[in-house]
């Protein structure tokens, strides 16, 4: 086929299924290796259709009509469109007035792009550690990072769910600082009824084609709270020859996506309620913590693991971690660990030589560390007790497929003894003990 | 390229479902990175979502960076103002360190000629004027050249396939600053079909450029 539509329908749900024998210990699996592909992003008539229209427009003004709609969706004063998240970040940074050798505070726990759009704005990024509910920004670790070079806040609404803004506003405001949002997962997420991206002084937001919101293969924007900042951001590309403009193609792409976005954003709660209720009903498996008045975008789904609640409290829960993960996987759940160490544990934040030569961490080497992963205990935590489910609860994902990662946590959390044989058996490290990894 | 052939790749990618560069099953990229090494002659193809990108990318690949100085006649000032945010400093005299070739609809047809008269260990391709947005490449026969490039664009990835799971087995090569310069396939697949039709002999009936 050349297509991406599914080879064959999923079976539907069979009560028996839960109680069977594991799929690592011989069974059979919940989903089996010819169900397990989840095709995203849903692409329709509508998308192919509007594409087939932008050709007969100019690029500039494909770009600059989805960058105004989307501006308006979110709610943000300013939007700048680009080619990737990275670059959205960077700008968001520039235009927030970072100069070079200036601190930006940012969290230990994100995708390595957070700190290295500090590098590119010649900025130096101090690491702080995490909340353990929220996995977002602590904004008393941010408290205390502060100095009198720090130039910006850079909290990240981490799979989706919104930092603690308030707390970090009051923060920024009270040190004259900026605050600049990085919501790259968080698409559609909300703090009451405003838009994660219009909360800070500016925001980067990738819209790379496997975030909740996709465009046509790679894009971002950039969002800025003054006129003044916006001008910052796009005199400096400018000023300094960098290409970071969006593609029509990506552009055309994401028009006719955000038409349908509030659609996939409801199907993605109505997944995530479900599945929570589920894992909560096992004891072992935990749902992702979401604040009164947030509302969570669920790129990601962080599910919390607590060995003492089916008796397996007596070992580490690192190792009961890696064995359920080998068992949700034989069952064809892709649970994944997302991230592995601290960011600043990462090779690029060891040996900082930047663009050559220590540039710009040379221009600031009191805001420097070696860090080792134990400086954050809270990610340390979060990485040891927590696995992530990333695609699968997006649509076009079925009810029934649904259902069925449901049955696989539950089958899993029955089998306590499983859990312990495998532990047993293998030397299981703690995550950060591997090679750091992106994902 | 004609509308009706943009029209036909655009949808030929949608339909397959695959638009996102870190997809496994993705075509389009490591077909123009093939059809580039023919056309220019060169081992490597790095692919990259700018100009600006691929100069970055062919510097870094060199282990260029910041505090630098390079030999580069008759560059222009959007390019000069680039390698001065790099830090790097630009001689007129001396050998170049990368070569330049701004591809259109009109020249396209004669990248393979012009690429045999480079002569420097990085060629930046820059593939903007073919119409799909801002996209380009780095050639090169070094393949350090193309590790570190490759490295650059991905957060210091080298395979967009596994880029998520991968262990680096030559911490050497890890650039220190690292952007997401990466190339949709979307576009790279409409750039493929540009350059192939302009390097056929006898273009197809309606195919005017």
């Amino acid at each position: 086929m050349i297509t991406d539509f599914p080879a064959k329908p999923l079976p539907l749900p069979d009560d028996d299924d839960v109680d069977a024998e594991l799929s690592a210990f011989g069974g059979s699996a919940i989903i089996s290796k010819e169900h397990r592909r989840t095709v995203f992003p849903v692409i329709t008539k509508e998308d192919v259709f509007n594409l087939m229209l932008a050709q007969r427009s100019t690029p500039e003004r494909v770009v600059a009509e989805f960058a105004e709609t989307y501006r308006d969706y979110v709610g943000a004063r300013h939007a700048l469109p680009t080619a990737s998240g990275t670059s959205s970040l960077h700008l968001a940074l520039v235009g927030a007035g970072v100069q070079p050798g200036d601190e930006v505070i940012v969290p230990a726990f994100t995708f390595i792009a957070t700190a290295q759009a500090v590098v590119a704005a010649h900025a130096v990024p101090v690491f702080v550690d995490i909340d353990p509910r929220t996995y977002c920004m602590s904004p008393q670790a941010a408290a205390a990072a502060v100095t009198e070079r720090t130039r910006a806040i850079m909290p990240v609404h981490v799979h989706g769910l919104p930092a603690d803004v308030p707390a970090l506003r009051a923060l920024a405001d009270k040190h004259g600082i900026a605050l600049v949002e990085d919501a790259s997962h968080a698409h559609s997420a909300k703090i009451g009824d405003q838009v994660a991206g219009s909360f800070g002084d500016a925001a980067g937001q990738s819209l790379m084609a496997d975030k909740n919101f996709p465009l046509g293969g790679e894009g971002g924007i950039a969002f800025f709270a003054t006129e003044e900042s916006y001008r910052r951001a796009a005199d400096y590309v400018e000023r300094h020859g960098i290409d970071y403009g969006m593609s029509w193609v990506a552009a055309a792409f994401g028009t006719s996506q955000l038409a349908r976005l509030p659609y996939y954003d409801e199907v993605r709660a109505r997944n995530a309620a479900l599945l929570g209720e589920a894992l909560e009903g096992t004891g072992l498996f935990h749902a992702p913590y979401v604040p009164e008045g947030h509302v969570h975008a669920y790129n990601m789904y962080r599910i919390t693991l607590r060995p003492d609640a089916v008796d397996l409290g007596d070992l580490p829960v690192h190792a009961v971690k890696e064995a359920v993960h080998e068992l949700l996987v034989a069952e064809g759940v892709p649970a994944r660990e997302w991230q592995n160490t601290p960011i600043p544990c990462h090779l690029p934040f060891q040996y900082r030589t930047g663009f050559g030569n220590g540039y710009p961490f040379s221009l600031n080497p009191g805001a420097v560390r070696d860090h080792r992963p134990e400086d954050f205990p809270v990610t340390l935590g979060m990485l040891d007790s927590t696995l992530v489910l990333c695609r699968e609860l997006r649509a076009p994902v079925e009810y029934e497929r649904a259902l069925r990662y449901a049955d696989a946590f539950e089958k899993v959390a029955r089998r306590p003894d499983a859990i312990r044989k495998l532990v047993a058996d293998n030397e299981y490290r703690r995550p950060y003990e591997k090679a750091a990894r992106l994902g | 390229m004609e509308l009706f052939d943009t029209a036909t790749v655009l949808t030929r990618v949608m339909t397959s479902g695959v638009v996102m560069s870190i997809e496994k099953s993705d075509r389009e990229l490591p077909g123009l990175e093939r059809l580039l090494t023919k056309q220019t002659g060169r081992a490597k193809a790095v692919l990259l979502n700018s100009r600006s990108a691929a100069l970055h990318a062919a510097l870094a690949g060199q282990g260029i960076g910041y505090g630098d100085e390079i030999s580069r006649p008759g560059l222009g000032r959007k390019d000069l103002a680039f390698l001065a945010w790099l830090g790097v400093t630009v001689r007129e005299d001396g050998p170049a360190a990368f070569d330049h070739l701004a591809v259109d609809a009109e020249n396209a047809g004669l990248l393979g000629e012009s690429a045999r008269q480079s002569t420097a260990p990085a060629l930046v391709v820059d593939l903007t004027g073919l119409g799909f947005g801002p996209a380009a490449a780095v050639l090169t026969d070094d393949p350090a050249v193309w590790a570190r490039a490759e490295r650059l664009k991905i957060f210091g990835a080298y395979d967009l396939r596994t880029m998520w799971t991968q262990e680096e087995e030559s911490p050497d090569l890890v650039p220190g600053v690292q952007f997401n310069y990466r190339l949709s396939p979307l576009v790279a697949a409409c750039v493929r079909m540009a350059l192939s039709q302009a390097a056929r002999p006898h273009p197809t009936p309606g195919a005017t450029k």
